[in-house]
């Protein structure tokens, strides 16, 4: 019973024995890596090209950007009335409309 | 002294040497192969309780923290933060706009509803993914953006980063922009927070963290209007809690996952066709961004052209000048957004993505495209996830087969044993009237000159008229000179001793069997010692004419190593339970080479011992119950054997065995179809002991994985109390095997020992000859070594 004098079939199953250990090692290797992030550099900023670019146009504008601050003056009203409530109670929505009813003078 | 010639097969030692080496260096790659499954097994297991957030799970959530190191202007700003330039910058939704944003999916069961609401209102949204979820459903996100909705980035799995080192949020980060490339060939630059809410909440733990994303290009995503869906409040209070007052726009939270959110699904439409016809336009969060970037430069006078050449020159470039801008004049933009072009019209695709100069919707204008390593890696993640999500259940379903199979074993065993015990030791029950015609004891010998001595001096003891016939098995030890030398000296007269070439075992019973005198032929190995009434009691049951061969009890001698007393409770259990059991079944597959009895018609009528297997034993027994015969077991007949000494011994000895008994099972496949009592034993015995012998202890290692896993990961105690509680039953159904043998107790202190290692190499064992089965290699007879150190029956009654 069983036994295969040609040595065809262990010969098959040495291969496919051969390419089961190599799937698995490749399946490992690659949940590694993806895992720990290697072979790959995926945030934004190392994704675009002139991402140094970016901020420096931005500081350019400094004087623009300086703008906000002051802008901002009007916004702040707005969310003051948040805070109590805040995520924590997780209730905006009543309090929020209050809040901003009152705020709401722009 | 007959001398048999036997025919062919010869262990030529230059094969056997031969093939030894062949085995050796077999041993190698097998053993990598096993251990390279392990691994893999280990790894999809760990991915698969990392998707689940049983690997590195952390359900921290910090609350009330205090704010006092974020800007103040952070947490006043709109929901839209960027650190372009170092600096944080925080953008609102223009008035009479709505951001739809949905966190935690994909879910298999919601998303698709949102997807096919917003496709049906023709309405964007922006969904914040779980990149656990997103390898799990890779294909509802691929139509997610595919349909021009866009995604963010909601972590991994679902932590509070806050508690998390750089390296994890780094991970995560990286691990979902893998997900996403590989499920939909887009990278994304946008980030929301799990457990986030509005700007305000932000605390000194998480600004850290949104600070450092923010330098890597990430622009986090808040709230304004928070649905608070997942509170299950009911569709109206949905709808109100999520509609920002006086006009205003918001970014607005839904979730289309972390469980049921049929009230979301039935919220939705309300939600959009009100939102509507209060004169909202809905759009994403790049949308967003860009509807203020233009409205800053006009209000700042640059000019409304540019607003289109901001998004052709690269959105994170000019995106920030104008965003800047954007918060400065916030004031001014509010009657601006019915100038720009908005959301749902913007299929005119005009954002640059990643450099690649691709064109994509400029409503996800937070895309990259994932190209080359990062593709073919993301791609490879969501084939290694599938693959477990594939993996981990099959494999539950044959843990729970193993369950099943091993208690209800368990339960069947106790039963039937039971019940066996009862009727048999009845004291009116009787096997018909009592034999007390002589019968031939066959004890086949190959180099036992240690054990033969032994075994005839017992014999000499035997209650029982007989006739021994010896068959010396071509023994290169003397072991025939030896054994008329004892026969001798203790005065028998009842010895005959027939000398063959060596031919292997089953040809040395047929020789044996040929040679009988008489009609009943007992069995036995020549490592064994009779009880003085063991052969009686064996042969009681030939009183009923319908019984073809009986099983003996066989025990073990050298009980007290540490091996001993494994075996010794493995055969209190096999033979007090199993054989029992079997008995009752009328399945018996296996009578023990060490104490049997056989009807001598019987098994010349099956034709004798054959050498197809390597289990002669379990062949002949399964021959018999085709041929009619019934196979009874004898609980009285006790032998006492030699069991092997060392784990190399066993292990040989055990292969051997179940090797064999997979050759008998295949040899007699055909009873199977079979009719009459041939077929009862194919339909009835077979399935049974594939399943217990074969299929149970093949599948046997799934339960030392799930529990280890369990332990290190799930929970510790439960793992453990579940442990125990196996060990348990095994150790009550053991307790009540040693009981019904009248075995001293002790014993069984080995048994947790026993589940630790022993299990292991019996299902290890059984592998390997699957194995060399599916090879086709060859598997001889091995003799195992013997001391001779099973002399007396050790503490019998």
């Amino acid at each position: 019973m069983f036994v295969d004098n040609s040595g065809r079939r262990s010969r098959l199953l040495r291969r496919i024995g051969l390419l089961m250990g190599v799937g698995c090692l490749v399946y490992a290797v690659v949940l590694g890596a993806a895992f720990m992030g290697w072979g790959t550099s995926l945030a934004p900023s190392s994704l675009l090209p002139f991402g140094n670019g970016g901020p420096r146009g931005s500081q350019n504008s400094g004087p623009g950007g300086a703008q906000p601050q002051g802008g901002i003056g009007t916004p702040p009203s707005r969310p003051t009335g948040n805070p109590p409530t805040g995520v924590a109670t997780g209730e905006p929505p009543s309090s929020a409309p209050t809040a901003t009813a009152s705020a709401a003078a722009y | 002294m007959t001398t048999t010639s036997s025919r062919g097969r010869r262990r030529a030692p230059t094969r056997m040497s031969r093939a030894a080496g062949k085995a050796a260096a077999l041993q190698k790659p097998r053993v990598i192969l096993a251990l390279l499954l392990l691994l893999a097994l280990t790894s999809v297991m760990l991915l698969d309780g990392y998707l689940r957030a049983e690997v590195g799970g952390d359900q921290r959530v910090r609350t009330g923290a205090s704010a006092g190191k974020v800007p103040d202007k952070v947490l006043d700003g709109g929901p839209i933060l960027t650190f372009q330039g170092g600096q944080a910058t925080t953008v609102s939704v223009p008035d009479k706009t709505i951001a739809l944003t949905f966190d935690d999916g994909p879910n298999p069961t919601w998303t698709p509803q949102v997807l096919k609401i917003l496709q049906e209102y023709d309405v964007p949204g922006t969904f914040f993914l779980v990149g656990s979820m997103v390898s799990r459903y890779p294909s509802i996100v691929k139509d997610m953006v595919d349909e021009g909705n866009e995604v963010g980035i909601h972590t991994f799995t679902h932590v509070d980063l806050s508690y998390q080192s750089d390296a994890r949020v780094d991970r995560e980060m990286e691990q979902t922009q893998l997900a996403l490339a590989g499920a939909a060939g887009i990278t994304t630059t946008l980030f929301r927070a799990p457990y986030s809410s509005e700007t305000d909440a932000i605390d000194n733990y998480s600004w850290p963290i949104y600070e450092k994303l923010g330098e890597d290009g990430y622009t986090s995503v808040f709230v304004d209007t928070d649905s608070d869906d997942w509170k299950k409040p009911g569709v109206s209070k949905i709808i109100k809690w999520a509609t920002p007052e006086d006009g205003k726009g918001a970014s607005v939270l839904f979730h289309d996952a972390g469980g049921e959110r049929s009230q979301t699904i039935k919220a939705l439409p309300t939600y959009i066709k009100k939102m509507k016809a209060a004169g909202y336009t809905f759009t994403t969060i790049s949308g967003v961004m860009q509807e203020q970037n233009a409205a800053a430069r006009q209000a700042t006078g640059t000019g409304q052209q540019q607003a289109a050449s901001a998004a052709g020159a690269g959105a994170a470039t000019e995106g920030t000048t104008g965003t800047e801008g954007a918060t400065a004049t916030e004031g001014a933009t509010g009657e601006q957004p019915g100038n720009v072009p908005n959301g749902e019209g913007g299929t005119s695709g005009t954002g640059v993505n990643g450099g690649t100069g691709q064109t994509i919707n400029r409503l996800q204008a937070a895309h990259r495209e994932a190209t080359g390593v990062t593709l073919y890696e993301g791609k490879a993640l969501i084939a290694a996830v599938t693959l477990a999500e594939w993996t981990v259940p099959t494999l539950s379903v044959g843990l729970m087969v193993v369950g099943v199979a091993v208690m209800g074993r368990f339960g069947m065993m106790l039963i039937l044993a039971r019940r066996h015990y009862r009727k048999r030791n009845k004291r009116r029950f009787s096997w018909g009237p009592t034999v007390t015609r002589p019968v031939s004891v066959i004890v086949p010998a190959y180099n036992e000159k240690e054990c033969i001595a032994n075994t005839l001096k017992s014999l000499a003891k035997s209650t029982h008229p007989i006739e021994i016939i010896i068959v010396d098995d071509g023994s290169d030890d003397n072991t025939s000179e030896i054994s008329r030398e004892a026969a001798r000296d203790l005065g028998m007269t009842n010895v005959r001793v027939i000398r063959q070439e060596n031919a292997g075992k089953p040809a040395a019973l047929n020789n044996g069997v040929r040679s009988a005198s008489y009609d009943i032929v007992v069995m036995m190995d020549g490592d064994t010692v009779f009880e003085p009434d063991a052969v009686h009691q064996l042969v009681q049951p030939f009183a009923d004419p319908k019984v073809g061969a009986v099983a003996g009890n066989a025990k073990v001698g050298n009980r007290d190593t540490i091996i001993g007393a494994w075996q010794h409770i493995e055969y209190v259990m096999g033979f007090n339970l199993d054989r029992r059991m079997y008995d009752l079944l009328r399945c018996m597959p296996t009578i023990p080479g060490a104490i049997g009895a056989f009807r001598r018609e019987a098994v010349l009528e099956v034709g004798g011992m054959s050498e197809d297997t390597l289990a002669e034993d379990t062949d002949i027994t399964i021959a018999m119950h085709r041929g009619g015969w019934q196979v009874v077991y004898q609980e009285h007949a006790k032998a006492w054997t030699e069991a092997p000494g060392s784990l190399k011994q066993l292990w040989s000895q055990r292969y051997r065995w179940s090797y064999g008994t997979m050759q008998a099972l295949w040899k007699h496949r055909k009873s199977l179809t079979d009719k009459g009592p041939s077929g009862r034993f194919g339909r009835v015995g077979m399935p049974l002991v594939v399943l217990f012998q074969i299929i149970t202890p093949v599948f046997a290692p799934l339960i030392d994985v799930f529990t280890i896993y369990s332990m290190i990961f799930v929970d510790f105690q439960a793992a453990l109390l579940a442990w125990l509680a196996v060990l348990g039953v095994q150790l009550g159904c053991a307790a009540y095997a040693f009981r019904l043998d009248r075995e001293k107790y002790r014993y069984l202190l080995m048994m947790p020992l026993q589940q630790l290692a022993y299990r292991q190499m019996m299902y290890l064992v059984l592998i390997h000859s699957c194995i060399t089965a599916l090879t086709g290699g060859r598997l001889r007879w091995q003799k195992l070594k013997r001391t001779g150190e099973v002399g007396t029956p050790a503490g019998v009654s």
